[in-house]
């Protein structure tokens, strides 16, 4: 009943049990912003912290995060790593094949702007919010387990405060 | 064999022309002719007592001056190894492929190529991998290369 708290709701108590009556939307974005799974995205050193985050001492599974290797059954994208000109055109393409709603977090510095790749460097794009929408940034080289975490609880915030017909 | 010794059988029974690169490292270093290369190659591959088998990496190298072709080979029989290099000039810098001597020699010289813009001659798969599919922006790894969001180290003094 933790979650039912948590709720917009009207409770009637009947003999056995309630009944509650509640708006879809908050049920929806509740329902998502607690089931977030994750596409695996790792492309460089970031993702060996995002294995830390999901492994057992910080369990991302509590958050209801669990991975998917597909895009198709994925909510979020979680960038964990350096985004190389040459991967460019195949993030966009995952991301295209993911179905909405979406949400993309970029994780580490690479990701948010090149990193340490920024100078003197040919081939790393600086930013992957160049080529996709990003709803979060979590800075780090790489970000700490924590700070992880806790970007995306901000996800979820996010999706808390959407309308259904803002899902996209 | 020792140092000394690996450079000696070298220097002494090759055909051909080597320099030896004086260091303090563990390892023989040689600059060898761009001409002599694939018959070196071949001799330091077949020689009984060097058996340099493996080639380990093989890296393009720009000193400003001139371009640089690096091998390290190596040799599991006999645990030793040694790195060679042929220097080529900067205008139409060109060289013979290894990958008779050496097949792991493939994508090194690909990558040389691809990076530095030089010819591997005789290769029988010259083509891109590493850089983007439609990238036209000439050979990064150059001295004094730039591109359209290449941004230099600032100089903080
Ligand atoms: S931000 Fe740092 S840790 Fe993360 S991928 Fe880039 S270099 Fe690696």
């Amino acid at each position: 009943m933790g979650l039912i708290k948590k709720l917009p709701v009207y409770t009637e108590h009947i003999p056995g049990g309630s009944l509650v009556t509640t708006s879809v939307n908050s049920v929806l974005t509740m329902a998502q912003a607690k089931s977030l799974w994750y596409l695996l995205f790792g492309t460089a050193c970031c993702a060996i912290e995002l294995m830390a985050t999901g492994a057992s001492r910080y369990d991302f599974d509590r958050l209801g995060m669990i991975f998917r290797a597909s895009p198709r059954q994925a909510d979020i994208m979680l960038v964990a790593g350096t985004i190389t000109k040459k991967m460019a055109p195949r993030v966009k393409r995952i991301y295209d094949q993911m179905a909405q709603p979406r949400y993309v977090l970029a994780m580490g510095g690479c990701a948010i702007g090149g990193g340490p790749f920024y100078y003197d460097c040919y081939s790393v794009l600086k930013g992957v919010d160049k080529i996709i929408p990003v709803d979060v940034f979590v800075p780090g080289c790489p970000p700490r387990p924590e700070a992880l975490l806790q970007g995306c609880l901000e996800v979820g915030k996010k999706i808390r405060t959407l309308k259904l017909d803002e899902w996209s | 064999m020792t140092k000394a010794e690996l450079t000696a059988h070298i220097t002494t029974t090759f055909s051909g022309q080597v320099t030896v690169i004086e260091n303090t490292q563990p390892e023989p270093y040689f600059i060898v002719k761009p001409e002599d290369l694939v018959a070196f190659a071949r001799f330091i591959h077949d020689d009984s007592a060097l058996q340099l088998t493996f080639l380990m990496n093989l890296a393009g190298a720009d000193t400003g001056e001139r371009y640089e072709v690096v091998y390290n080979v190596c040799s599991y029989q006999l645990k030793h190894r040694i790195f060679f290099k042929i220097q080529l000039p900067h205008d139409n810098p060109e060289f013979d492929t290894v990958i008779q001597v050496w097949p792991g020699a493939n994508w090194f010289e690909r990558e040389v190529w691809e990076l530095f813009g030089m010819t591997v001659r005789n290769h029988p798969n010259l083509t891109r991998f590493l850089l983007e599919d439609d990238w036209n922006e000439g050979f990064p790894l150059r001295k004094g290369w730039t591109g359209t969001d290449f941004i230099p180290l600032p100089d903080r003094g």
